[in-house]
């Protein structure tokens, strides 16, 4: 959602050979002095140098969404900087800041203040400069980090001014430089951490070794409530380079001289887990919970009354989806370090919730917030795992017990086993038509439940809006059916689930995307024709607090069915089509055609996927097109390889063996169109690309063989059964 | 514990592991090369991938006791400046996002075009696909593949 914080920037002259300008997210534009330096904890700061290298703070974390460059990119722009002389540095949370990277918000909440943070430094500059020629300020301007004097030509680098600059008085309203001006918003910009990572030197967690460090693995009870029968504590103390076994609440910690050690004498513990009770949970079982409860009336979270006079339904279809477990499985799995001390603690981890993460340490180790203090490395792989901070958690716990600096490292069967996982859900829907065939009524219930990696709050209001921010893509049904109900019901899930990538998204669009087209088929129409007759009416629509612009909408659309050929195209037999949209929290739009191929053994290839996009303004192009062939190849895995299930308690997937994932492979021939857009600002592209591909993969599965898939992940049996 | 003496990137180190330790944490923890990933021990993902004579091998897949005597090249050993084909044709198609699983992307490359210097499409996705990204660089990874192949038969015809 996009929040209207006021910015707040200071500067602070550290050592008068800086400048340092701030902003965070409370308050006024502030000017302080050095004397409040020590105190200077923003989400994010320019400092220029007097070598004229200009260091950007980044108050954002970098998990391949190329962050830290379009970041840097939208402050070069204001600050006319020089490209090539910005230098990156990661911002450490404190009690003020907001450096929580999730739902597709760092380029909305970012864009504002990093633009004013430039433009305050450039015209700081631009005053100091005109103050030393003793000219008028309007006769220089900013240009490849140095101020002109456009009369004489005199030239002075950026470096040589920001001791006199640091003293000017920060201006409140910075100009803002106009878009047509952009020289590096909207250009092709390479990723500043590329040769880094080609090369081997990026530093990931799993990189991360301090002195005196110890390696530890750690054995957790395999379901809720489990107890240790037997374990072979001498065994694990036998194994060479092992120095302790530490019996925790959370688990059984083996500390060793090397990971292997860790890992060999973990196993060497052969820990007896006692049998889950006969009720432990199993997925299987959910899913009928939630079928049953997707019947139930709900919280409604939207309701729109038929006009009067509207005609009488003569006729209804309905239809139920099925929306499996998945793990978010990055290949960098769960790890920290950690470095208990008397009183505080040092941190190094992949974390997409840094402040949460200090809340939560101190909070185990009884010390401030402020005495925790968090060095967030580069992310292999976030997908809003990395929001939950068990792991690091419980690499303080270690740390304490041990009395050591300690890295703890996740098996990949840890990690698939111990996720948070991407919750299952069941969605009923159902279209009313008139004796005519006109449809005339959405209804739309989602059963699901609510995220428990950090515990709700009781006394929250659990008003509309709550119940909508837990079924995005099902209340924001952007098509104009005169009548709509959208409703949400909540199960109870004993397994922890939490954001995954697009959050809540994917199961809604899933169902709803399909259902959409059912409703064409009902209709006897094409489906892409009648979204597009489905979203005239309103150019705009509310709903909730979110604001759907259909002109967005429709525009993606019409780009796909234009470029994909969607009319003129003659599909062949084993060949199919299929089309889907979404409005990602009203702020990025995207529509796909997709082509599938289905072979002899009812395997489904995906084998070319034309994408539109309008994520408004567009600061980088390269990272728009990333995004968008990552989110398909993520929605791909979703949609026809791996799920996770349960038994007993416990998933049943430990590596990608068994929870499959798109390979190179099964990689479509992807296009992708960027709309030049007419929102003046950027919007997030890391989640809205995974919503909709899923869909319009089930979409062209029913085009190509008549069988609508309502039960995810695709397997070749459902199209023997001919049903879902 | 036995002396494992092999060679990394030209250079050789004897160090102390048990027989079983596999190479991967030998080049990570006694090595202190961290460009080699760790991302399943179980052979399946391909993030720890390294070259041996031209050929791709699987880190965590090689116990000590097989490493001794035998010759390996990390990413670090690749180029000292960024400079080996592959690691190029990586940036000029602007391949990677988190990055994470990109160095046993790029010796998994490297080890296809010193056995194929002219690799089908086919070829291409069937060898990198015993290897996962989760970030999806896939499609890129193709067009990087295609162009390092390119320039390095213009080099050596």
């Amino acid at each position: 959602m996009i929040t209207s914080r006021r910015r707040f920037l200071k500067t602070a002259a550290l050592s008068g050979a800086s400048l340092v300008i701030g902003f965070d997210g409370r308050g006024l534009l502030q000017a302080t002095n050095a004397s409040s330096a020590g105190s200077f904890k923003p989400n994010g700061w320019v400092c220029i140098n007097s070598d004229g290298t200009v260091i950007l703070t980044i108050g954002k974390c970098e998990m391949g969404q190329g962050v830290r460059t379009s970041l840097a990119m939208i402050l070069a722009e204001e600050l006319e900087a020089e490209w090539t002389r910005i230098k990156l540095l990661q911002a450490k949370p404190s009690a003020d800041s907001d450096l929580g990277t999730g739902g597709s918000d760092s380029m909305a909440s970012s864009w504002k203040p990093l633009r004013q943070a430039g433009a305050a430094a450039r015209e700081m500059l631009i005053t100091a400069a005109a103050t030393r020629w003793k000219v008028d300020r309007g006769s220089c301007k900013a240009l490849h980090g140095a101020i002109e004097h456009s009369g004489s030509g005199r030239r002075l680098d950026y470096g040589s001014l920001v001791a006199e600059a640091a003293k000017v008085q920060l201006p409140e309203n910075p100009p803002l430089k106009n878009a047509r001006d952009f020289k590096i918003i909207g250009r092709r910009t390479a990723r500043i951490d590329g040769p880094d990572i080609v090369s081997g030197k990026a530093r990931f967690g799993i990189d991360i070794k301090i002195p005196g460090m110890l390696y530890a693995s750690l054995e957790r009870p395999p379901f809720s409530g489990a107890k240790v029968k037997n374990l072979q504590e001498d065994k694990a103390r036998a194994v060479s380079d092992v120095r302790s076994v530490i019996k925790l609440p959370r688990g059984i910690a083996v500390l060793a001289n090397s990971t292997w050690a860790a890992i060999k004498g973990r196993a060497a513990l052969a820990v007896e887990w006692s049998e889950p009770p006969k009720d432990a949970f199993d997925s299987d079982a959910h899913l009928k919970k939630l079928e049953t409860a997707s019947r139930e009336t709900g919280f409604v979270t939207r309701k729109e009354e038929p006009p009067p006079g509207t005609s009488a339904i003569t006729r209804t279809i309905d239809a139920t989806y099925h929306y499996p477990f998945y793990a978010h499985a990055p290949v960098e799995t769960m790890n920290c370090v950690a470095d208990v001390r008397e009183n505080r603690c040092t941190i190094w981890a992949p974390t997409q919730a840094p402040e949460r993460l200090q809340k939560q340490v101190a909070q185990l180790l009884g010390i401030a917030p402020a005495d925790v203090d968090v060095n967030i490395t580069l992310i292999g792989g976030g997908f809003g795992r990395r929001l939950g901070v068990d792991y690091a958690v419980e690499a303080a716990d270690i740390s304490r017990a041990a009395k050591a600096p300690i890295q703890l490292l996740w098996s990949r069967a840890d990690d698939m086993k111990q996720g948070h996982f991407q919750a299952a859900s069941v969605h009923y829907l159902s279209a009313g038509f008139d004796v005519q065939g006109v449809p005339l009524a959405w209804k739309h219930t989602k059963a699901g439940s609510f995220h428990n990696i950090s515990p709700l709050d009781p006394k929250e209001v659990r008003d509309a809006a709550w119940y909508q921010d837990w079924s995005w893509g099902c209340y924001d049904v952007p098509y104009a059916f005169p009548a709509i109900q959208t409703a949400y019901v909540a199960v109870d899930l004993p397994v922890k689930h939490g954001p995954w990538r697009s959050v809540f998204a994917p199961s809604s669009v899933f169902a709803r995307e399909c259902f959409i087209d059912e409703v064409a088929q009902a209709r006897d129409v094409d489906p892409l024709a009648f979204r597009l007759e489905m979203l005239k009416g309103a150019d705009v629509i509310k709903a909730g607090s979110t604001t759907v612009d259909r002109r967005r909408l429709r525009r993606v659309l019409e780009t796909v069915r234009d470029k994909s050929a969607w009319n003129a195209a003659s599909i062949s037999q084993g060949h199919g089509r299929g089309v889907a949209c979404n409005a990602y929290a009203g702020r990025t739009y995207i529509a796909y055609v997709v082509d599938v191929s289905i072979d002899h053994e009812n395997n489904v290839h995906v084998e070319r996927v034309v994408a539109a996009v309008d994520c408004g303004l567009v600061v980088n192009p390269v990272g728009v097109e990333q995004q968008m062939e990552g989110g398909i190849i993520w929605g791909l895995s979703s949609a026809l390889k791996g799920e996770i299930t349960f038994d007993g308690g416990k998933a049943q997937q430990s590596s990608f063996a068994d929870f499959a994932v798109a390979h190179m492979r099964d990689t479509p021939a992807i296009e992708v169109h960027i709309i030049d857009s007419d929102a003046p600002q950027p919007f997030g592209m890391g989640e809205p690309p995974v919503p909709p591909i899923v869909p319009a993969i089930a979409n062209a599965i029913f085009s190509a063989s008549g069988t609508r898939i309502r039960r995810l992940p695709f397997r070749p049996e459902q199209l023997k059964e001919g049903a879902a | 514990m036995s002396k494992i003496d092999f060679t990394v990137n030209g250079a050789r180190h004897v160090v102390e592991a048990d027989d079983d330790t596999p190479l991967l944490w030998l080049i990570r923890d006694n090595l202190g090369l961290t460009g080699t990933k760790f991302g399943c021990g179980v052979g399946v993902c391909g993030a720890c991938t390294v070259l041996e004579n031209g050929k791709a091998v699987r880190a965590c897949q090689v116990p000590a006791s097989a490493a001794s005597s035998r010759s390996f090249v990390t990413i670090e050993g690749l180029s000292p400046d960024v400079s080996h084909p592959c690691q190029r044709a990586w940036l000029e198609e602007e391949v990677a996002q988190c990055g994470y699983c990109q160095a046993g992307m790029i010796m998994t490359a490297c080890g296809l075009l010193q056995q194929h210097p002219d690799p089908s499409d086919e070829l291409i996705d069937n060898v990198m696909s015993d290897s996962v990204c989760r970030c999806g660089t896939y499609p890129r990874m193709r067009k990087a593949i295609r162009r390092a192949a390119n320039e390095m038969r213009t080099k050596n015809p």
